[in-house]
């Protein structure tokens, strides 16, 4: 699911006439104005539908807190290969093996209750994951101990380094509230944190923080957060456009002249998330279809003219991708010298495809489509209803692969439905993106979307590895880079060489282009927002964890 | 059989059949929670391992493992005792909470607009059919022109025009967050800012059906022997339309109100998603998007109560009105 507009697709999908319509009634005016006092900054953060009280940062459901309230030990900027910015760690090393995990935490903070906040509330919090399964969904299974009031260890079985990042961004909760606290079912109506924030009020609509006066870093600048409902994206871009929201991060129309026609506002697109055509790859697991012969899926990737897709389907928002799914340029380190071609081509190479193809054994029937053995080459994308800019680049894309020589059609269906063939492996095609680990890594990609215990027969919901890919090599790669720290630059390589190879010469995800998160925010009443120069945070409003760091550097203007 | 207790029980009937439907329609729908709740959590940055996909099976409970039947007779036993369940998206809160937070402002919204529409639609229709031919007629192609309008065409031109361009009103939400909900004068005032252009657009898409019917009634009506008796008794044109034609020729609209007031719950869901208004329709979308199945039984629930309680109460009160229905009792 692509973050980047996924909570408009889904308004869209119910609404897909209204939004489209909504899109040119409001994408001509260019009135807009101030947001009410501009010590409150007021963000849509995507919430579709009123708020239901739960500030319990353990939750799957909970609506807000994370780094405004209750923070973690470090922060990990997914957008840059960067240290761990230092919150209530100040310092953090694995001893040699990867089994025990140092932190030395900051003296002088307190919860926003007045108690001290100590190494015991650490050890408290790992505690309280590990006995209580149906939170701990990072699987920790360690075992947390204080040294003193300021260093604590997390001691592990066997090497832990990739856990890190998600280890570290552990919300860190108060000992002496959450003993009484059933974590599960408990929603946390006035929490207690050492962040930044803290919670001035709630209501269905809207729920405001404010300033903590007494947060250890300094009471941040802006004065009180305010986080809007409205019923999906597109009412965001509406806010927009009447000035009544400071922040959203989702397209807008004609999002390339953001501060032209809304002088207060600018757009700013980073780029996170690899959209491919995941395919139903492999045979072995009872994946059928002529997508299952590597060739054809080689083909697609040639017949792609990414130039026009881009313009067409992704109005200029979408950047290059790399056919090994290293973030380009900002992991350009991590890509193995033997991949010839680290950026895959912008225009479409139909000679490259047809040669790819006749080389596998497929050839030209008289009606221009390729077969072998009596099959067409024929195959359906699945594409989520409503998702419009997906829709079109499924569109684009079956006409570029007809010159190709390649048949492609589009099957739409809802969300959950799409949701569910894709996992059960009952498809070919589906247009869909990848996503990133905790921290600026490719490791964490490939643990994701290419070991094996990720994936399942077709007809059992696999896990991330929907497209099904199993490679012993590329499994054996992952664990050896699991007991590697990742600084160690030099002993990880060749194992991400391995995994790479495999992966191009697989390619069980086609890679179309990596899609853009678009933040449109007010720069005139604030300054201090993320950019080129200055990439401190992933500029997301829903992404919790970069939106706390970016609230604490925003400043408002007069 | 006396004629209430034959109504009586026909709804029972009705009642259980419509909870059977509404136990099964949502387990006929592809997909399940925990895929749908990790698909948002991946949507909002969060990393998604396996462990989380474990993690949060367990926390959502696993009462999928039951058999159809059980769980079929819990769905009985519990609603029996008022309990709808837990809600999946909304996790840890109650459906019945979940609902009634969102309730009051549907029904108000929709129930006010659904009156105006239906009284000023009634109403006009008298008049026009009292004049059939003149220049009056008019306002029937007019209003059904507006009725046929796909609604949130219509909304969205008003927001443009209203809200957008003339800024006579606010362009989303259902008051001003600023303020604090509750039984003051600056939040009622407010939510009435707020919930004026919404209901607008009800009842200028509603209006033209109430119309029509009214004026057709009329006009049949005004061929009746006994408006000729009236008129021939030397009655006031006045008394006549009042108390002789329209409430003789009212009677379909009074049954047709009644159903369309069962609508009220569900008729919302494009007004909230257009005006991004606060109610049921909107936690209804969530809850299908979401797989919810527990809200989406608590929110069919109340949609099947609403529309049956009032057909209920149309055939009660027609009893007493109208002799004629009871004839066969």
């Amino acid at each position: 699911m692509s973050p980047k507009n996924g909570l408009r697709r889904r308004a869209a999908a119910a609404l897909a006439g209204a939004a489209v319509l909504g899109l040119a009634l409001t994408g001509c005016s260019g009135a807009s104005g101030g947001s009410g006092s501009s010590d409150t900054l007021v963000v849509y953060t995507g919430q579709a539908g009123d708020y239901q009280i739960n500030f319990n940062p353990f939750s799957p459901t909970k609506i807000g807190g994370m780094g405004t309230i209750f923070e973690s030990l470090f922060f990990f900027n997914k957008a840059e290969v960067r240290d761990p910015e230092p919150l209530l760690g100040t310092e953090q090393a694995w001893n040699e093996d990867g089994t025990v995990l140092s932190v030395t935490l900051r003296e002088g903070v307190t919860w926003t209750d007045g108690e001290a906040f100590t190494a015991d509330d650490v050890v408290f919090t790992f505690d309280l994951l590990k006995a209580t399964p149906a939170i701990n969904g990072g699987g920790y299974d360690g075992t947390a101990a204080a040294v003193d009031d300021t260093h604590v260890t997390l001691t592990f079985a066997t090497p832990m380094f990739t856990k890190a990042p998600d280890l570290l961004s552990t919300p860190i909760v108060p000992e002496h509230l959450w003993k009484d606290v059933d974590p599960t079912a408990d929603v946390v109506e006035d929490p207690v944190g050492t962040g930044a924030f803290t919670l001035k009020e709630f209501k269905p609509q809207a729920y405001t923080l404010e300033a903590n006066p007494d947060y250890w870093g300094g009471e941040p600048k802006v004065k009180e957060v305010r986080y809007l409902s409205l019923s999906g994206n597109q009412a965001g871009a509406d806010a927009i456009a009447a000035g009544t929201i400071d922040w959203q991060t989702g397209p807008i129309p004609d999002i390339q002249n953001t501060h032209e026609n809304f002088p207060n506002y600018d757009a700013y697109t980073q780029w996170q998330n690899q959209m491919v055509l995941g395919t139903c790859s492999n045979a072995d697991l009872g994946c059928t279809g002529p997508q299952t012969d590597p060739a054809v899926r080689k083909a697609l990737y040639y017949a792609m003219d990414r130039d026009q897709l881009n313009s067409l389907a992704f109005m200029d928002t979408a950047n290059d991708v790399s056919p090994v799914f290293t973030l380009t340029p900002s992991q350009d380190q991590f890509v193995s010298a033997a991949i010839e071609e680290p950026v895959a081509p912008q225009t479409a190479q139909a000679d490259t495809a047809s040669q790819i193809l006749e080389g596998a054994g497929w050839a030209k029937g008289s009606d221009g489509i390729y077969e072998k053995d009596g099959e067409r080459l024929s195959l359906t994308i699945e594409v989520v209803t409503g998702w419009t800019d997906y829709i079109t680049a499924v569109d684009t894309i079956a006409s570029q692969a007809k010159e190709a020589g390649i048949e492609i059609d589009a099957a739409q269906s809802s969300w959950n439905e799409w949701t569910d063939k894709r996992l059960k492996g009952e498809f070919e095609l589906a247009i869909d993106s990848l996503w990133q680990g905790p921290t600026a890594d490719p490791y964490y990609l490939y643990n994701y979307f290419f070991v094996s215990t990720a994936t399942t027969e077709v007809g059992e919901s696999a896990g991330n590895n929907y497209a099904r890919f199993d490679n012993a090599d590329v499994d054996a790669a992952l664990a050896a880079l699991s007991s590697l720290p990742l600084d160690d630059v030099a002993a990880r390589q060749p194992y991400f060489d391995t995994i790479q190879a495999a992966v191009w010469e697989d390619m069980p995800y086609v890679p179309i282009m990596t899609g853009g998160t678009t933040s449109v925010w007010n720069t005139a009443e604030f300054t201090g927002w993320p950019s080129d120069e200055d990439l401190y945070a992933f500029p997301a409003v829903w992404s919790a964890w970069d939106c706390a760091e970016i609230l604490k550097h925003l400043e408002p203007q007069g | 059989m006396n004629y209430f207790l034959r109504k009586l029980s026909f709804y029972a009937v009705a009642l259980w059949a419509a909870l059977t439907l509404n136990f099964a329609i949502p387990r006929l729908l592809p997909g399940n929670p925990v895929d749908i709740l990790l698909a948002k959590l991946q949507q909002r940055g969060e990393t998604v391992t396996p462990e989380t996909r474990k993690a949060y099976a367990l926390l959502l409970g696993g009462d999928t493992d039951d058999p159809l039947w059980i769980q079929y007779w819990d769905y009985l036993r519990n609603l029996a005792k008022g309990d709808l369940g837990v809600s999946v998206s909304y996790y840890p809160a109650k459906v019945s909470d979940v609902i009634l937070t969102s309730l009051p402002w549907t029904v108000v919204l929709v129930g006010v607009a659904t009156v105006i529409a239906a009284v000023l639609g009634v109403a006009l229709g008298a008049i026009v059919g009292w004049k059939p031919g003149t220049w009056l007629d008019s306002l029937v192609p007019s209003t059904t022109l507006l009725a046929a309008v796909p609604y949130f065409w219509l909304a969205l031109i008003l927001v443009y025009l209203l809200a957008r361009v003339l800024g006579w009103f606010p362009l989303q939400g259902g008051y001003d967050v600023v303020l604090t909900p509750g039984w003051n004068g600056e939040f009622i005032a407010s939510a009435i800012q707020y919930g004026f252009l919404p209901a607008l657009t009800i009842v200028l898409a509603s209006i033209g059906g109430w119309l029509l019917g009214m004026r057709n009634m009329m006009v049949s009506t005004l061929s009746e022997d006994y408006i000729l008796t009236a008129e021939a008794k030397g009655l006031s044109p006045r008394k006549i339309l009042r108390s002789y034609a329209s409430r003789n020729a009212v009677l379909p609209s009074v049954a047709g109100f009644a159903i369309s007031l069962g609508f009220v719950v569900s008729g919302s869901v494009i007004t909230e998603q257009v005006f991004s208004y606060p109610g049921i329709g909107g936690r209804l979308l969530g809850a299908v998007t979401n797989n919810d199945y527990a809200l989406m039984q608590g929110v069919f629930l109340f949609i099947t109560l609403a529309v049956l309680g009032a057909n209920l109460l149309v055939d009660l009160l027609y009893g007493i009105i109208d002799p004629r229905t009871r004839a066969r009792a």
